[in-house]
């Protein structure tokens, strides 16, 4: 059957045989559930096969250890990625996409890795199809703190889930809204705001909710506390680099240079540098929620 | 002399930069700051086959007031600092 999700605003629809054992695994999707629709943003089928016939590669992501392996080819009438769990290991689904993406067939090819498949090609799907939709898919960590949206970006492993923990333990009135991957959407209004989604990293928080962005912040390890305010140019390198979507195609990177502007236009961009402790919590908390009292 | 592919200047809040978004530049990890003068040289030779010191310097004499010594000396500036930071090469 068919089931729907709506994610920051944008619903898709994604097909699983009800025999599949993935329909027992993908509780992570339950809070984004909405009624059909006959449109949806993009549609992703399970199929047993993805034909990938005169592929060519266009991109192959860099090969870090333990991070997932992503390549994509183009072809003649669309798209196709290839994914594995890390470097070195066999891939674990084919992805078939079409030109716009707006419709996939993901053909599983190791059955214990279809839950890391099927969320890769929803993420990919995701982040590609609505990038002309003023809509990022970011790489960051999000604590809820009076009605705002605070998101904490720097590479895997600097200290983001750290830092939001601090916030959780020490800054009354914080919650987790996501811990990897939430979604930024600039409104019609102009204004920026922040949703959560299914898609977390290893915390498993999905909540469907979404708060006005309060601040973005880069998170950079020091030997002390301290927060300043980024300028423009500074503030676009950090949206640039912590959002998904593929720059290097023309289109798309029209579409999220526009949406980049925006957000930085928007919002205020502080890099805090910082140690994890109940200080660095004290540091940030104590400028960015100043601004809105 | 000419650009490298893969780069491509845009404009943020008024202000012009130069972005990696061609996959000849999937690993270039920077950003680039132009002032008026250097986007206004950039976007002239940012499509030709090649271009030379000399033709930088012609280029900001016929839009700026300035001595020709200082517009060569301008242009063998941005020239090299084009190579450096690696948006152009020889």
């Amino acid at each position: 059957m068919t089931n729907y999700y709506k994610v920051a605003g944008h619903v898709f629809g994604v097909e699983i045989p009800d025999a599949n054992p993935l329909c027992s695994q993908i509780s992570q999707y339950e809070p984004f559930t909405c009624p059909a629709v006959d449109s949806p943003v993009f549609s992703l089928v399970l199929a047993d096969s993805v034909n990938d016939e005169g592929k060519s590669l266009v991109y192959s992501g860099s090969e870090e250890s333990g991070e997932p392996v992503i390549r994509l080819y183009s072809l003649p009438d669309g798209w196709i990625s290839e994914v594995a769990i890390c470097p070195g290991r066999p891939i674990s689904s084919r992805l078939y996409m079409s030109k716009d993406f707006s419709a996939g067939r993901l053909q599983i090819l190791r059955p214990s890795e279809s839950l890391f498949a099927l969320n890769n090609a929803l993420m990919l799907m995701f982040a590609f199809r609505t990038a002309g939709m003023s809509t990022l898919e970011m790489h960051a960590s999000v604590i809820v703190n009076g009605g705002r949206a605070y998101l904490w970006l720097a590479t895997s492993g600097t200290g983001k889930s750290t830092h939001s923990s601090l916030w959780l333990k020490h800054v009354p009135g914080s919650h987790l809204l996501n811990d990897d991957n939430p979604i930024v959407r600039v409104m019609e209004d102009g204004h920026v705001e922040v949703f959560g989604s299914p898609w977390s990293g290893k915390t498993p928080c999905y909540r469907n909710e979404h708060y006005p962005a309060g601040a973005f912040t880069r998170i950079r390890r020091a030997d002390h506390n301290a927060i300043s305010r980024l300028n423009n140019f500074e503030a676009y390198a950090l949206i640039y680099s912590s959002s998904s979507g593929f720059k290097f195609d023309p289109h798309m990177g029209d579409d999220l240079h526009a949406t980049f502007e925006k957000v930085v236009g928007a919002s205020p961009c502080f890099v805090l540098d910082c140690l994890p402790d109940a200080d660095a919590a004290r540091v940030s908390s104590g400028t960015l929620l100043k601004m809105y009292e | 002399m000419k650009t490298k592919k893969g780069f491509k200047m845009r404009t943020l809040l008024g202000e012009h930069i130069i972005v990696a978004e061609g996959l000849e530049q999937v690993n270039f990890n920077k950003m680039i700051s132009l002032n008026e003068s250097a986007a206004y040289l950039w976007e002239a030779v940012e499509k030709k086959d090649s271009f030379s010191v000399d033709d930088l310097k012609d280029l900001l004499l016929a839009e700026y007031e300035v001595e020709e010594k200082i517009a060569a000396e301008d242009a063998k500036a941005i020239a090299e600092r084009w190579i450096e930071i690696g948006i152009a090469e020889e």
